[in-house]
């Protein structure tokens, strides 16, 4: 019986240390609560060196209060943790690095922080695990990157520790279950304490220690497009892609990416998409954050329903007037979450559409192009063909592929770009940046943002490619450079050619489409200002400062 | 009017901010009257600009429109903000101080002919520094010669604003209409920013660079005179109203008593709030003698 020679194990040890954590920073705490003014004191009692903790930063919302603690811990009391960010947005996250607090670093997106990134990954100063897709790096939060300590984020906490995170639930609850459920400790600062939260979104079952922050948590409006830097080509791309793809596949479930190419489509629901005949037929169910610019689509009757991954500055008072189209909880505001919004985008929408900055022959895409790493956020995730679907719809199935009587549907995946960028750049190149990028960080992949399989269709100035429809990567190519325009993979193209493609129906100009290209003007747009948004909301949008020009 | 009615006339208006400085000045003049003079085919552009690696354009930046106004003969000078900022070089301020000189003349022949000035202009052209700040000079004296004759209305409209030295001009003209976008300053936010530094003025902070350059206060604080919708016919309106308006005993310009009161109510040693500004204007009183 070999069994019985065994030692005794102790199955309880994650919950024996978190009892002497919590034991530890009893100084510097009131019940659940930790004064603000020891917020540094309370972490260094509580970390131990080494501690994988996972730190709320996403690409909006972001617990700056306890970032700043941590970058002010002592290194010779807590030093070489291991840091989980999904987005490096603050110098305060790189600071941890500098001063040894942290060593490893697991993350999905570093953009406004990439530059410096990339001098602390040379200078030895960090080692990254690996760069994730947003749900990817929640995923591993409960496989094998468990954080011990989440230092979280929400709007307001009562003195029980529920949670109320108002419009900007995004990853809170994702994050706290993976830690409240493998006895890690969460803190959360909060813009306020108060007696009673108006909604509870997070239990406090949950979270072990609340902190008010002195000032509110910062957030970005990152989704926010101003109409008025919206030209003729995005218009024209966008009545190309209504006639070409969305009414073509009667597109009724979908999820756009940010930018003002789809800023555009938005705004041209009520105005060429009305005319068309449209309304009621394409676009009716989105997941997709708040865009000020969907404003005009949901008020002329487009929009039947909107799941969040995330609020969005100014449109607290819009959403929570339109409870029938957004999810909003009983206090009336905004609910998002992102990682089921993901999920949503991932197996319940019929078409992605985002904006590249980098495309290669065989349409895969990048929008890693300044010679750094700037991570890939949640592109990705919504940027591809799920298998794992198995539900249909006329616009899945429209896509067929495989060979009788094994079939599938497929999921369209568009991307959307002029064939130069600002300053005589070409769009369509030879090698994606991405590629020598990923050698020089030591990466064992390119990092790729969207893979050429994947891409159903691209869009530029020029007209469509309906990738899915090629027979072969020969005949993509040639789809890819139809559409490439005056670039080095456009001039591999010529007349004879494009009228094959045309005729086999894998190459769409605008004429083959019926889209005028003399009508692609702003007047088409049904808000050309932010004021137009405003007005259309009725007076409820209330844009942030920087896009206020009145 | 209901609130949902305001938010649609709103909406219906058409916007005169999207508009180019051609379809502007357009825009303004009686239907059928426009007429465009030294236009992009008499092919006038600036030599200065090639040689520094600046594209340059047929008509210059500058649109010169005779017509009619409310049936009145006029001319309206628009400035292109989407070419060079508006930025005023050589061909551009002789296009519109011969514009205002002809309209001078035309008045002294006989024919009252009022002259606008649509002015989206982030000053002088630096390609053209010397050439242009001595056109702005005559783009000046321009209009203070038409301005005894006939009314010179300005525009302020958006999105850019009238910065640097065509805010001289500005100051000069008989009238000047803005929309809240409309902005208005000497020095720009952006070269306060860089010059003073971002203590000083945060260029990034809408709401501050317009609580202080915006239409709304420029007219609270009597710097302009009216506050009009970004809407083609309430524009059009305005300006009728103030070239019917006819030649002021004293122009703006002229009341150096009045402003020089405004600047010595202002405490240089303390931070005033743009809030503040009309209020302590109003009050302040004029010393009695003295020049103006």
């Amino acid at each position: 019986m070999g069994f019985a020679n065994a030692l005794p194990r102790d199955w309880t040890k994650r919950r024996t240390a978190k009892r002497e954590r919590l034991e530890a920073v009893r100084p510097h705490v009131s019940g659940r609560v930790v004064n603000p003014a020891r917020m540094r004191d309370t972490l260094q009692a509580l970390l131990r060196p080494g501690d994988r903790v996972a730190l709320e930063g996403d690409n909006q919302k972001q617990a700056d209060f306890l970032a700043e603690a941590l970058a002010g811990c002592d290194p010779d009391v807590v030093h070489d943790l291991h840091l989980l960010i999904s987005s490096i947005s603050l110098p305060e996250h790189l600071d941890v690095f500098e001063r040894g607090v942290a060593r490893r670093l697991d993350f999905a997106y570093a953009g406004p922080q990439s530059v410096r990134m990339a001098q602390l990954l040379a200078d030895g100063k960090v080692e990254v695990g690996a760069i994730h897709t947003y749900v990817e790096l929640y995923a591993r939060m409960f496989v094998d990157l468990i954080p011990g300590v989440a230092l979280l984020c929400a709007e307001q906490a009562d003195r029980d520790g529920n949670l109320y995170t108002g419009a900007s639930t995004e990853d809170t609850p994702t994050i706290a279950e993976a830690v409240a459920f493998s006895d890690g400790v969460t803190v959360v600062q909060v813009n306020e304490i108060v007696d009673r939260v108006p909604r509870v979104d997070i239990p406090g079952d949950w979270v072990d220690l609340v902190v008010e922050s002195p000032r509110p948590f910062a957030l970005e409006p990152l989704f926010t497009r101003d109409p008025r830097h919206i030209g003729q080509v995005e218009i024209l791309m966008a009545m190309m892609t209504l006639r070409g793809i969305y009414e073509r596949h009667e597109v009724t479930t979908l999820n756009h990416g940010i930018g003002f190419d789809t800023a555009a489509i938005e705004l041209l629901l009520p105005t060429y998409g009305a005319e068309l005949g449209l309304r009621g037929k394409i676009c009716k169910h989105w997941t997709l954050n708040p865009h000020p610019t969907l404003i005009p689509a949901i008020e002329s009757g487009w929009v039947e329903s909107v799941h969040c991954f995330g609020g969005e500055p100014g449109m607290d008072r819009y959403v929570a007037a339109r409870p029938d189209v957004f999810f909003t909880g009983r206090d009336g505001s905004l609910r998002s979450n992102r990682v089921l919004c993901q999920l949503a985008g991932q197996y319940a929408v019929d078409l992605f559409i985002g904006s590249s900055l980098q495309i290669d022959a065989d349409a895969n895409s990048s929008t890693v192009t300044e010679g750094r790493l700037s991570g890939f956020g949640g592109a990705p995730n919504m940027g591809h063909d799920p298998h794992g679907r198995r539900h249909p719809s006329p616009t899945w199935l429209g896509l067929l592929t495989g060979e009788a009587p094994i079939r599938r549907g497929r999921k369209l995946v568009v991307q959307v770009t002029q064939t130069f960028r600002t300053g005589g750049t070409p769009a369509f190149v030879e090698t994606l940046d991405a590629v020598p990028v990923g050698q020089d960080a030591g990466m064992p992949i390119p990092p790729i943002m969207i893979y050429g399989d994947d891409v159903s269709h691209v869009v530029t100035e020029e007209g469509v490619a309906y990738l899915y429809k090629a027979s072969g990567p020969a005949e993509r190519r040639d789809a890819v450079a139809a559409i490439a325009g005056a670039t080095p993979i456009g001039r591999r193209s010529d007349d004879r050619r494009v009228e094959v493609l045309r005729r086999d129906g894998l190459v769409a100009l605008p004429e083959d489409l019926k889209v005028d290209v003399r009508r692609a003007r702003r007047s088409l747009l049904a808000a050309r200002s932010i004021e137009d948004l405003v007005a259309w909301s009725g007076g409820l949008y209330e844009p942030p400062a920087r896009f206020r020009s009145w | 009017m209901t609130l949902t009615e305001s938010w649609a006339a709103m909406l219906s208006r058409t916007s005169f901010i999207e508009l180019d400085a051609r379809e502007r000045a357009g825009a303004l003049l009686d239907d059928g009257t426009a007429r465009e003079l030294c236009g992009p085919f008499d092919r006038i552009e600036s030599p200065w600009l090639e040689p520094q690696g600046v594209v340059p354009q047929s008509d210059d930046g500058v649109v010169v429109v005779k017509g009619r106004l409310g049936g009145q003969p006029a001319v309206v000078v628009g400035i292109e903000q989407a070419f060079q900022g508006g930025g005023i070089g050589e061909v551009p301020g002789v296009k519109i101080a011969t514009a205002l000189s002809l309209a001078a003349q035309d008045n002294r022949e006989g024919t009252p002919t009022a002259a606008v000035l649509l002015l989206e202009t982030g000053g002088v052209r630096l390609q053209e520094a010397n050439l242009g700040l001595a056109t702005v000079a005559e783009v000046c004296a321009a209009v203070l010669e038409l301005r005894a004759l006939q009314p010179v209305v300005g525009v302020v409209a958006g999105a850019l604003g009238c910065f640097g030295g065509m805010t001289i001009a500005a100051g000069l003209c008989t009238k000047l209409i803005m929309t809240e976008e409309g902005r208005l300053g000497l020095n720009g936010p952006e070269v306060i920013e860089s010059e003073a530094g971002v203590a000083e003025f945060d260029a990034s902070d809408h709401a501050l660079v317009w609580s202080i350059d915006g239409g709304r206060q420029r007219v609270r604080t009597g710097l302009a005179d009216a506050l009009v919708l970004d809407d083609v016919s309430a524009l059009r309106s305005a300006v009728i109203d103030a070239v019917r308006g006819g030649v002021p005993d004293e122009h703006r310009s002229q009341r150096l008593r009045e402003l020089r009161a405004c600047l010595e109510s202002v405490d240089p040693g303390r931070v005033v709030e743009a809030s503040e500004v009309a209020g302590g204007w109003a009050k302040a009183v004029p010393r009695k003698g003295g020049a103006g």
